[in-house]
């Protein structure tokens, strides 16, 4: 099974002067999936992208892209949009992408032919002979995105892919990417928008201040940190169901609104028993449901606890 | 291979491109153009009339003998004035005025007094001109020498053969042959070569930084990195710039050439007589001298490209780029500076010396091999020299550029830098 992950990274610890931006970080991506790697800012998602990309080199651990060392030689195979975007801005366009596909061991011919074709395709035919500096933001990202992908990587490595896009742009990168990937590439990106992950994404790893506070698959990741909540829609019937919201043996917090209340389970309590205690109040239940929760909340659940903790460990560190 | 490859193809494309390589390609031929055209057509025109008067203070012979000479052939129309000395201050005071309205552009004043003390005085307009003054004092110093002499009694006729003027012919001897080129000749080559070498290791090398900053501020040296190794990425640009680089001083050299070849034809295009150019002989260029030229061109700018690569990969921008060059710039200027001492002492210890240093050598040993005979086992140690400290710089400067390229934010301390070298 080892030898089919397209990025196996075991241990990965990077410092810089001062801090530690990836510590002890493991990941296998394995190959054909779309991997999330989620973060808020400073968590070290863009580190951790360029050491797999070999730009830098990590302090201590190993990182294999297709089951051998990482290494330049090894380019042709992966694509990669850096977060922060840059073209030579006096170059004509398709001058450019020209140049980059060969820089991936492209030949001359089949890279105008390719260039000419994607840029077709995502509306900038007419801009091919002007120069970088002549195009909007939104044309320069594209540009930048037709030179990730022209090569066919087997590996898309995306940093913050759909940063500075706007919502049309947004669509259409998505619509290559996924189009991609049933064509068996393996991706990589990484974003702190959940809705997109959540979209996207097969696989998730969520790291927070360089280290890995969760990853699997996104099924699998849901299913672990869902089934604590549960969304009600019932008629009181003067019953005793303030009460019942309010047994912490049962409900953590509920959040009532009369007909209405989004409730979450304490730890180990029953949904079963929640619904048993309703009923037996004599209160009718028009609606009950185990909520699965959105990937935004498992984060901010996740990462939020995390930085607290880390905080108060700073906090007790200085006392 | 086929990486760097492509790297050069793309720095060349896009420099001989640019509309500013193409301007100055354009320009240099029209600049030589001029400096071979202008010298002769000044030469025609000669130097302009001077219109002075002589004061002769209390009428003498020496003034009427000066006048004499100065009546001769020279562009000079002199007028005699004779006073008293006591009238001396009333006359210089009108004839000031007169200088100022500039109708006339100056006054000098003798006296036979001038034949034993030596004194005279020219005051005008033209007094800081270097030729005006040579012309009046080798006049005036023609007639007080027959003055003196006369006075002691010796024959005019001896005083005058006397004075004919000699004239040397100096002719180069190199490697043990004649060659027909006069010692100006190869002076003019020499400082041709130098002016040449200084001047395109400096314009490429810091084309080579500025290509560098480029990348880093634009931030594609990101993806650059991630497709091609550091090493590829350095020694396709420098090559790039440097076949640029060749590719112009070729263009200019032929066209050079040609407008050497063909001057007698341009300069009756331009409507100028071309017997005023016969005086005027250009330097040849030998092809041993244009091979180590050559070969000095190339090992100096791969020298200098990569400081300046290495100088550029430390810097955030161009501006930061421009500050940090100046060490860098320093090391070429301090042979400049010294170029003249190279020049009139091309065997000297300095010349010998310079042209052994590796940061002086590019442009000190091209020169004293113009100027004079170089021994082949100086020129062999220099270049062996030149390229082992080529070897040190570039491994050197790709360390600091691997690393510096991928930084952002304060430049790097001298112990950073180290650091860079030996981690790199």
């Amino acid at each position: 099974m080892r030898n089919d992950l397209v990025i196996d990274i075991q241990g990965i610890t990077k410092r810089f002067a001062g801090h530690t931006a990836v510590r002890q970080l493991s990941l296998a991506v394995p190959r054909g999936a779309v991997y999330g790697l989620l973060g808020p800012n400073g968590a070290g998602k863009t580190t951790t992208i360029r050491m797999i990309m070999n730009i830098l080199i990590p302090d201590e651990g190993v990182i294999s892209l297709f089951g051998s060392r990482a290494t330049r030689g090894l380019s042709h195979r992966v694509g990669y949009l850096p977060e922060e975007r840059g073209l030579y801005r006096k170059m004509r366009v398709l001058d450019l992408v020209v140049f980059l596909a060969e820089t991936k061991g492209v030949p001359r011919r089949d890279a105008k032919r390719q260039a000419q074709a994607w840029l077709d395709r995502l509306g900038l035919a007419d801009w091919a002979q002007k120069r970088v500096n002549d195009l909007s933001k939104g044309m320069q990202q594209k540009v930048q995105f037709i030179s990730t992908i022209l090569h066919e990587p087997e590996l898309l490595i995306l940093d913050e892919p759909f940063s500075g896009f706007d919502p049309v742009n947004t669509q259409i990168m998505k619509d290559v990417v996924v189009e991609l990937a049933r064509r068996g590439a393996t991706v990589l990106f990484s974003t702190h928008i959940m809705e997109q992950a959540e979209k996207l994404c097969d696989s998730v790893c969520i790291i927070a201040q360089g280290r890995k506070v969760l990853d699997g698959r996104l099924a699998e990741v849901k299913r672990q940190h869902g089934g604590r909540h549960v969304i009600l829609a019932l008629d009181y019937g003067g019953g005793s169901v303030p009460s019942i919201l309010s047994d912490r043996s049962l409900v953590a917090k509920a959040d009532d609104y009369g007909q209405y209340a989004e409730v979450e389970l304490a730890p180990s309590a029953d949904p079963q028993r929640l619904l048993e205690e309703l009923v037996r109040s004599s209160a009718r239940v028009s609606r009950f449901e185990i909520a699965e929760p959105t990937l935004n909340k498992i984060f901010i659940d996740l990462v939020g606890r995390e930085a607290a903790t880390a905080k108060a460990q700073e906090d007790g560190g200085d006392a | 291979m086929r990486k760097i490859w492509v790297v050069i193809r793309r720095e060349f494309v896009e420099k001989v491109r640019n509309k500013w390589f193409i301007i100055s390609t354009v320009l240099g031929p029209l600049l030589m153009a001029g400096f071979v055209v202008l010298p002769i057509v000044m030469a025609e025109q000669g130097p302009s009339q001077r219109k002075i008067v002589v004061i002769d203070v209390g009428a003498g012979e020496f003034a009427s003998r000066l006048l004499e000479l100065l009546g001769g052939a020279l562009p000079l129309d002199a007028t005699l004035v004779q006073v008293d000395a006591s009238q001396l201050q009333t006359m210089t005071d009108s004839l000031n005025v007169v200088v100022g309205a500039k109708s006339l552009d100056g006054y000098l004043i003798v006296s036979d007094a001038a034949v034993d003390d030596g004194r005279v005085e020219y005051r005008g307009s033209n007094a800081s001109s270097p030729a005006d003054m040579r012309m009046l004092e080798q006049v005036i110093r023609q007639v007080v020498l027959v003055e003196r002499l006369s006075r002691v009694g010796v024959d005019p006729s001896v005083v005058s053969r006397a004075q004919i003027p000699l004239r040397m012919q100096t002719v180069n001897i190199r490697g043990g042959r004649l060659t027909d080129e006069s010692g100006q000749s190869a002076f003019l080559l020499a400082y041709a070569v130098w002016l040449l070498l200084y001047i395109a290791i400096l314009l490429y090398g810091v084309q080579v930084m500025g290509s560098v900053v480029e990348e880093k501020t634009s931030r594609v040296i990101e993806v650059l990195v991630s497709s091609l190794r550091p090493f590829q990425l350095l020694a396709g640009k420098v090559v790039g710039v440097g076949a640029v680089g060749l590719f112009q001083l070729g263009i200019w050299g032929v066209s050079a050439w040609l407008l050497a070849r063909q001057r007698g034809r341009v300069l009756q295009v331009l409507g100028v007589d071309a017997s005023g150019a016969e005086g005027f002989r250009l330097p040849d260029v030998s092809l041993e001298t244009l091979v180590i030229v050559l070969v000095y061109f190339l090992l100096g700018y791969f020298l200098y490209a990569a400081m300046f690569a290495a100088v550029a990969a430390m810097s955030n921008s161009e501006a930061e780029a421009r500050q940090a060059q100046t060490p860098v710039v320093m090391l070429l200027i301090v042979p400049t500076m010294l170029m003249l001492g190279i020049l009139q002492q091309p065997d000297g210890t300095m010349a010998v010396t310079l042209s052994l240093i590796p940061f002086c050598s590019p442009i000190a040993m091209p020169v004293r091999w113009a100027a004079a005979t170089v021994p082949g086992a100086e020129l062999a140690a220099s270049i062996a020299i030149l390229a082992l400290t080529l070897l040190v710089v570039v491994w050197i400067a790709a360390r600091i550029y691997r690393v510096g390229i991928l930084m952002h934010g304060k430049r790097p301390t001298p112990q950073e830098l180290l650091r860079w070298v030996r981690v790199g």
